[in-house]
């Protein structure tokens, strides 16, 4: 049995009136890539915000690695280990790639304003590592050519990567990725999904909110499909395709 | 043309950077030598304390991107602070600077702690009121501030048991200030509370999923301005020697974000150069005293429609540097 690095129990959330999650039960092992799917509109996004502690849940808990993190701000949430992406690219766009990367790495550098003010050694050692790091972060993202061009100047593809960059530099456990491949062609999705292997190679643990069917049934190991902000469905790829409900969820009932 | 004409002036810019800082320092120096008449060196003193104002002001607007409209109240804070130390204390100038700089810092915690929950333009209400309960305030603790009578024979700063009253003497003290403040300014943004700071202003939401604590950093913020704000107007206290009501009005921070905007959102030298140049362009002007106005509004409106962001804003040199050095070297790696 491999160990359980991120838990949801009972997750509900409320808009008013509206239930955008809906009693979800949620399990995540340490290493493996798991897909979330569902129609437009199922709550996949309000998961993931849930997860990461934009969201406080009406309903539930969230617990990584045993310790109950609902309710937590997202910095800190992100300070124990989870960092996500973004489904609407949000990068630093006045910073260069390479300060992205180094903001990523807030939660793991020191420096505080009189360590700024005063540019204490200590400061400058800290500064000169980060810098180092954020370079080798983006080497393996295959960004080091475009470490000084300012984020939103790369193209689309670079930027989705930029974002992955950004939050590998907070030295997570799991990584969250909210549609990383929205809006890539075949040739950026192919490469997106070697990187996200070459990531979980890495230690990683990938959580992904997804569209594009090949890439999730290709990846990960297993899927859970919310409908109306509900589960209907979880289990390893084969069986989702061949699941009546998630069919139903997205064709249609049969006449 | 002239595009490439101003990338060519500003990467050369950034690669000279610190000679352009040098020959300026030097500059700004021999000013009082150069110009020794007091009307003069009392515009370059004026000068010199709205670079200060118009600085402390862009770590929150140009940095943080929070437009605040009560910058003036913690100016006026710190100099009513620095004006009521010195007259019924008898505190030394530098004692009174650092006093007006802690408290306003308190101030900035005060109005920073409740109000930076909103965003946006109600943010920008709320601390405009501020800058208006200030300016109430002192009008009316008559035992304080003696309203509107002002205090008057705040002593000129005294070192070593010298009155430094002459216009020079105050001219460098306020240029300790502006070198200090340009110091601490820099040090910030180059560094990993700058870039906290750089990323509320590029989004806050994904900054707080980067880690960064977004509440702390704007309180942060807000506190350093603030107190630098204060050490300016303790300054102003004990260079103009009278202080009232007048001084620390709307109109006053609506003068400040003025110079802010047209130097450059987040542009250190930005700053400076607005700083400077909305101090000396109305003393240019005298002479078309009734058109000072409109020329003055001319200029603002020009730079809203074709650079909204300022004159230098949103270049930033050590960017260019980065940039061209690396082509550089890829160029040379490339042979």
């Amino acid at each position: 049995m491999t160990e359980t690095i991120l838990k949801a129990t009972n997750i509900t959330q409320k808009f008013g009136g509206l239930t955008a999650v809906d009693n979800v039960n949620f399990e995540l092992h340490k290493g493996e890539i798991v897909g979330i799917i569902g129609p437009n509109g199922a709550g996949k996004t309000t998961f993931f915000n849930v997860l990461t502690g934009m969201y406080n849940p009406t309903e539930g808990k969230v617990y990584y690695k045993d310790k109950d993190i609902t309710g937590l701000k997202p910095f800190q949430i992100t300070a124990c280990g989870m960092a996500r992406t973004f489904q609407n690219i949000r990068l630093f766009a006045q910073m260069t790639a390479i300060e992205n990367v180094m903001v990523g790495m807030h939660c793991r550098t020191k420096a505080n304003l009189a360590d700024a003010i005063f540019r204490l050694p200590r400061h400058r050692r800290e500064e000169k590592a980060a810098e180092e790091k954020a370079l080798n972060v983006l080497e393996l993202a295959g960004l080091a050519d475009f470490r000084y061009h300012y984020a939103t100047s790369l193209p689309y593809g670079l930027q989705r990567r930029l974002e992955i960059a950004r939050a590998i530099a907070s030295d997570p456990e799991i990584l969250l990725l909210d549609e990383p491949a929205a809006g890539m062609n075949e040739q950026e999705t192919s490469d997106l999904m070697d990187f996200i292997r070459k990531l979980q190679g890495l230690g990683y643990t990938i959580l992904l909110i997804e569209h594009d069917m090949r890439l999730v049934m290709n990846i990960c190991e297993r899927i859970y499909v919310l409908n109306y902000g509900a589960l209907i469905a979880h289990g390893v790829p084969d069986e989702i395709k061949s699941n009546p409900l998630v069919i139903e969820a997205y064709l249609g009932k049969e006449a | 043309m002239v595009r490439k004409f101003f990338s060519g002036l500003l990467s050369g810019w950034a690669k000279y950077e610190k000679i352009v800082w040098i020959v300026a320092f030097v500059f700004a120096l021999v000013f009082p030598v150069l110009f020794s008449s007091p009307y003069i060196v009392n515009i370059g003193v004026l000068c010199l304390l709205y670079v200060v104002l118009s600085l402390s002001l862009n770590l929150i607007t140009g940095y943080m991107g929070i437009t605040t409209l009560g910058h003036a109240a913690f100016y006026g804070v710190g100099a009513y602070t620095a004006a009521i130390l010195s007259t019924r204390f008898g505190f030394n100038f530098l004692l009174t600077f650092l006093f007006a700089a802690i408290i306003t810092a308190v101030f900035g915690l005060l109005l920073g702690a409740p109000t930076l929950r909103v965003s946006g333009r109600y943010l920008s209400i709320v601390t405009l009121g501020f800058c208006e309960i200030c300016r109430i305030v002192e009008l009316n603790w008559m035992d304080l501030t003696r309203g509107p009578l002002g205090i008057p024979n705040i002593p000129a700063p005294e070192l070593f048991g010298i009155s430094m009253d002459e216009p020079f003497h105050k001219y460098y003290i306020a240029l300790v200030l502006v070198v200090l403040t340009v110091i601490i300014m820099s040090n910030i943004v180059n560094s990993r509370v700058g870039r906290g700071i750089g990323a509320i202003k590029g989004d806050e939401l994904a900054a707080g999923a980067m880690g960064i604590n977004t509440t702390n950093f704007k309180l942060m913020v807000f506190i350093v301005s603030a107190a630098i704000a204060g050490v300016a107007g303790a300054f102003y206290a004990h260079y103009m020697s009278f202080i009232d009501p007048t001084s620390f009005t709307f109109d006053q921070s609506v003068q400040i974000l003025s110079m802010t905007i047209l130097g450059g959102m987040g542009s250190i030298p930005g700053s400076i150069i607005g700083a400077i140049a909305l101090t000396a362009i109305p003393e240019l002007l005298r002479d078309f005293m009734e058109w000072r106005q409109i020329i003055y509004g001319v200029i603002l409106a020009v730079m809203v429609i074709f650079k909204p962001n300022g004159l230098l804003g949103g270049f930033n040199l050590k960017h260019i540097r980065q940039r061209d050095q690396f082509a550089k070297a890829k160029e040379v790696a490339a042979k």
